[in-house]
């Protein structure tokens, strides 16, 4: 159990190595650039329609605390990150006056559960799918399998989902291609709306399935091939070990390891793919949320969502690294 | 000589072939070898590294995949059906001598323990299906089984990355005789340990063979474990076996100029002579020389070597040697 | 070098394809120095017009010709992932082989902060780049964010490389012989690393003309640098797919998925090049 403690902490640390950059970068942009942030957000709120001179100048003053411009640099950063740690971003510009808080607790568990869901659905079938791939390489249909992903895997996330939505939405439209659930529908736990969720969500989990789905069966399929040719399992083969067990305990066990970890260190890239099928599919989430932002001229929004969106991702990997060592006891000696 | 050999080894042929950025190598590694193997016997095949000796054992055991390919003859074990080869062998008849009666130590055998599963998992995907029983049956002839080698239950619970190297290949030798097979191969299972540990393993090779009654194809390189450990002796060199015999006579009296050099190279404590080293270095398979593959290195070679391959012939009772240069009547 | 190549293409399908479509992709970029519309100028041609023996991809509703729109586009946006990739191979490589080499503290922090890179999500963070420079971002300085940002996942592998090769013999030898470590980086390690870095070069590219696209089509970039991202997000803007301009969109997703499938497979037959078990499992076997 010491071992253990030993590699939690050291991961606790990488955690919080990685939020404190992250938040940094945060900072540096939105303070040491040239352009006055604040003009900019006056200018892109108040070049919608008449907005009065004393509105504005009430606007300045909040947006001068918001974006912690008072006092000199150190009270700047100190008070940037209270507002970071006690997740106050203010009231929303674009939704005044709702604070951002409750814009982004409203959007996350849309975007947690289209990101959880694909997530889970690509990793476990494409690396399913690579392992038998990589063990049955003769097999057509795998390998016909590993064409497409080979074609697919390196699109953008933005493109696909733009194919899927002429495909669907125009040539043959059978789904909805925007909103995460029917406009006439009530929200809450009733069948129609879990249905209707459903339903518009096929789209935008279908994009992400179909990028993801590739890098996990290539680079399974490619582990897979290097360790049916380790000793151990050419020691299994001569030993009579079944078939089954081999698969399970030998094969896919062995290439799950260096899978998580790669789970882990593509999370950042799933989020960004999520930001952009969210915007082209209008799906309530984060991505929609950050985009919107931007065009609103939103800064407490968009700082925010930046914000949460470094928190989740590293806190995801913060979970996937915790549980690692369950999945290979030898990290914890090699730490 | 009246006794049925447990592996009749006869005329066999593999060879490396492949063909990879518009290269085609063909590589001899294994080029008409014939031997036998009795029951109760530890047979010892020696020779440098790349002489084929791998390559060998990996035919007898049907373990040939590309680039390897069987290009001729026989490697027949009393327990399988007449005529047959392990390889291409029916998966059903494989599956049920597999362990029970064959089983093998591999070279390398840091790496031959699954590094995720726990010992206990690794005996009883092995062996389980063979022994029979109920779980609890078996772990109790699991434990019974290690304690005869002196090992301790515990290493059941462990992973091997917990194990130390000496520890690891003294638990696959338990694994490999678990069954209590009729034959076992092993390919340079102490190579890798240091001379203490080295010692120990090959003593519980003999001691449980001894048990057992089972007999041991035994590859290493290692001359001085040879002597030690070996009934019989296979001397390999550039894919060809050039002489085999009782080890005892190899080593009293050995015949092809490669054994002499092989044998003069031991250290003996007291000799103080400056021991001569052989010319030129191990052939390119993929280009052998022609006639013996030993004549640009030979001191005797003469014109006959360099044209003729010489065949194996009896020399002596179970004494056998390919080289022209040595008289004897034809086998 | 040559030789690898001259190997590649007459022994692999993957090169060839990828070679096929880059060079379709780059001739189409080497055209725009012969266009007979500046790039920036509207209403030069007749607007709407699909495909024709006039205009062979059709013209936009912005009245510019598909065809050569699309030329400059390429250009703009291959320049744009070369120079992402460029400098941020700077970066990885400086990280990458003096983490592995040095070792010690100095490898645990660099590498520290290397999977930081890794993983922050870096599209919100380049969102937040163009909210706060907005009218003053341009492809260069976009180039020069990214380039910064994107070099953690290549200098790990560089840096398992440099690891591998420190143990080696020769590495020993060249630190008896006195040479200093820059000397034993650059004569003796890089021509091991070279393969390697230009695989990286190529997937560094698709990731960053990747994220170009996406920003430029969401309109978080400078939209008067003609690039395949800035022509599809016009084409939004004119609802064009809705409208039926369909050749305004299609043309400018094909050639950059052409972009995207070439430099992916150039890179992946790179590494199985370089990776001999990949080739041993090629011949079918895998044994030692």
């Amino acid at each position: 159990m010491p071992a253990y403690f030993n590699f939690a902490i050291k991961r606790l640390w990488q955690f919080v190595l990685v939020v404190f950059i992250g938040i940094n970068i945060a900072y540096v942009i939105t303070h040491v650039t040239p352009i006055d942030p604040v003009e900019q957000s006056i200018s892109a709120v108040t070049s919608f329609g008449n907005t009065s001179p004393e509105a504005i100048a009430d606007m300045r003053r909040s947006l001068q605390e918001l974006y912690g411009l008072k006092g000199d640099w150190i009270e700047q950063y100190i008070s940037f990150w209270r507002r970071i740690l006690q997740a106050d971003f203010g009231p929303s510009l674009s939704a005044f006056p709702a604070p951002v808080t409750s814009l982004i607790a409203r959007a996350l568990p849309w975007t947690f559960g289209l990101l959880a869901f694909t997530t889970l659905v690509s990793w476990s079938v494409g690396n399913l799918l690579g392992a038998l791939a990589g063990y049955y390489r003769n097999n057509r249909s795998l390998k016909f399998f590993g064409v497409l992903a080979m074609a697919l895997h390196p699109v953008p996330y933005y493109i696909v989902a733009l194919s899927l939505m002429i495909v669907f939405g125009f040539i043959w439209p059978v789904l909805p291609i925007t909103g995460g659930s029917a406009m006439d529908v009530q929200q809450g736990w009733n069948w129609q709306f879990v249905a209707s969720v459903f339903h518009h969500s096929v789209l935008p989990a279908l994009s992400l399935i179909m990028i993801g789905i590739g890098s996990w069966f290539l680079g399974m399929r490619s582990l897979v091939s290097n360790i049916i040719t380790e000793d151990y399992v050419v020691y299994a083969e001569i030993g009579g070990v079944a078939q089954s067990r081999m698969m399970g305990s030998y094969i896919i066990r062995n290439a799950l390891a260096p899978q998580v970890t790669g789970l882990a260190m593509s999370l950042g890239g799933i989020f960004n793919g999520a930001v952009i099928t969210e915007k082209i599919f209008g799906y309530p989430g984060l991505g929609t949320l950050l985009v919107d932002g931007v065009y609103a001229g939103d800064y407490g929004l968009v700082l925010g969502v930046t914000s949460i969106a470094i928190i989740g991702v590293s806190l995801s990997v913060l979970v996937i690294d915790l549980i690692y060592p369950l999945i290979d006891p030898r990290v914890q000696v090699a730490s | 000589m009246t006794t049925q050999p447990i592996l009749r080894v006869d005329h066999l042929k593999a060879h490396f072939r492949s063909s990879y950025f518009g290269v085609y190598r063909e590589v001899p590694a294994v080029d008409d070898i014939s031997f036998d193997v009795a029951p109760n016997e530890i047979f010892g095949l020696a020779g440098e590294s790349s002489s084929g000796k791998t390559t060998l054992m990996k035919t007898i055991a049907g373990l040939i995949t590309p680039p390897l390919e069987l290009i001729g003859g026989k490697a027949q074990f009393s327990f399988m059906p007449p005529e047959t080869n392990l390889y291409g062998a029916d998966p059903a008849q494989l599956a049920r001598i597999r362990w029970s009666k064959l089983s093998y130590i591999m070279q390398g055998s840091m790496n031959v323990l699954n590094p995720l599963r726990q010992i206990r998992s690794i005996f009883r995907d092995f062996a389980a299906v063979h022994i029979g029983g109920s779980n609890s049956d078996f772990e109790t002839k699991t434990v019974n089984h290690l304690s005869r080698l002196r090992l301790d239950p515990s290493v059941l619970d462990a992973y091997p990355h917990e194990l130390s190297g000496g520890m690891r290949q003294r638990v696959t030798i338990a694994l490999a005789t678990i069954c209590r097979p009729d034959f076992i191969i092993a390919d340079e299972p102490t190579t890798a340990l240091d001379v203490i540990v080295q010692k120990e393993v090959l003593g519980m090779i003999r001691s449980i063979q001894r048990e057992m009654g089972s007999s041991v194809l035994f590859v290493t390189h290692d001359m001085g474990v040879h002597a030690a450990l070996t009934d019989k002796l296979g001397i390999m060199y550039a894919g060809c076996l050039v002489e085999a015999g009782r080890t005892a006579d190899i080593f009293n009296a050995p015949q092809h100029p490669y054994t002499r050099h092989l044998i003069h190279s031991l250290p003996r404590i007291g000799d103080t002579v400056q021991r001569t080293g052989l010319t030129g270095t191990p052939p390119n398979l993929a280009n052998p020389p022609s006639g013996c593959r030993f004549h640009p290195r030979c001191p005797l070679a003469s014109d006959i070597c360099r044209t003729e391959r010489p065949m194996m012939r009896q020399i002596a009772t179970e004494h056998r040697v390919a080289c022209h240069a040595v008289a004897g009547d034809d086998a | 070098m040559k030789r690898i190549i001259f190997d590649l293409l007459k022994y692999n399908n993957e090169f060839r394809i990828g070679v096929f479509l880059i060079l379709i992709v780059m001739t189409m970029a080497g055209l725009s120095f012969f266009s007979p519309y500046p790039p920036n100028d509207v209403f030069v041609v007749p607007p709407d017009a699909p495909p024709s023996a006039d205009y062979w991809l059709g013209t936009t509703s912005r009245g510019q010709d598909v065809f050569w729109q699309l030329s400059i586009a390429i250009r703009n946006t291959l320049a744009f992932g070369l120079l992402v990739a460029l400098l941020s191979r700077v970066i990885s490589i400086v990280v990458g082989l003096s983490s592995g080499y040095l070792g010690g503290w100095v490898d645990r922090v660099l590498m520290a902060i290397n999977d930081t890179f890794i993983v922050i999500p870096l599209f919100p963070i380049l969102i937040l780049f163009y909210f706060v420079l907005r009218d003053s971002m341009s492809t260069i300085l976009l180039a020069l964010i990214m380039s910064s940002l994107g070099w953690a996942y290549d200098s790990r592998l560089i840096r398992s490389v440099a690891m591998s090769l420190k143990t080696r013999e020769f590495t020993g030898t060249s630190v008896f012989s006195g040479m200093t470590i820059f000397e034993i980086l650059r004569r003796e390690h890089l021509p091991y690393v070279l393969p390697i870095i230009f695989s990286t070069t190529l997937n560094n590219m698709n990731w960053s003309i990747g994220l170009e696209v996406t920003l430029a089509v969401l309109g978080f970039m400078d939209i008067n640098t003609p690039t395949i991202g800035g022509m599809i997000y016009w084409a939004n803007q004119h609802t064009a797919i809705v409208a039926g301009i369909w050749w305004w969109v299609t043309f400018p997703v094909l050639t950059v998925v052409a972009t995207f499938v070439g430099l992916y497979l150039i890179a992946v037959s790179i590494n199985e090049y370089i990776d001999p078990r990949s080739r041993l499992s090629r011949m079918g076997g895998g044994q030692s």
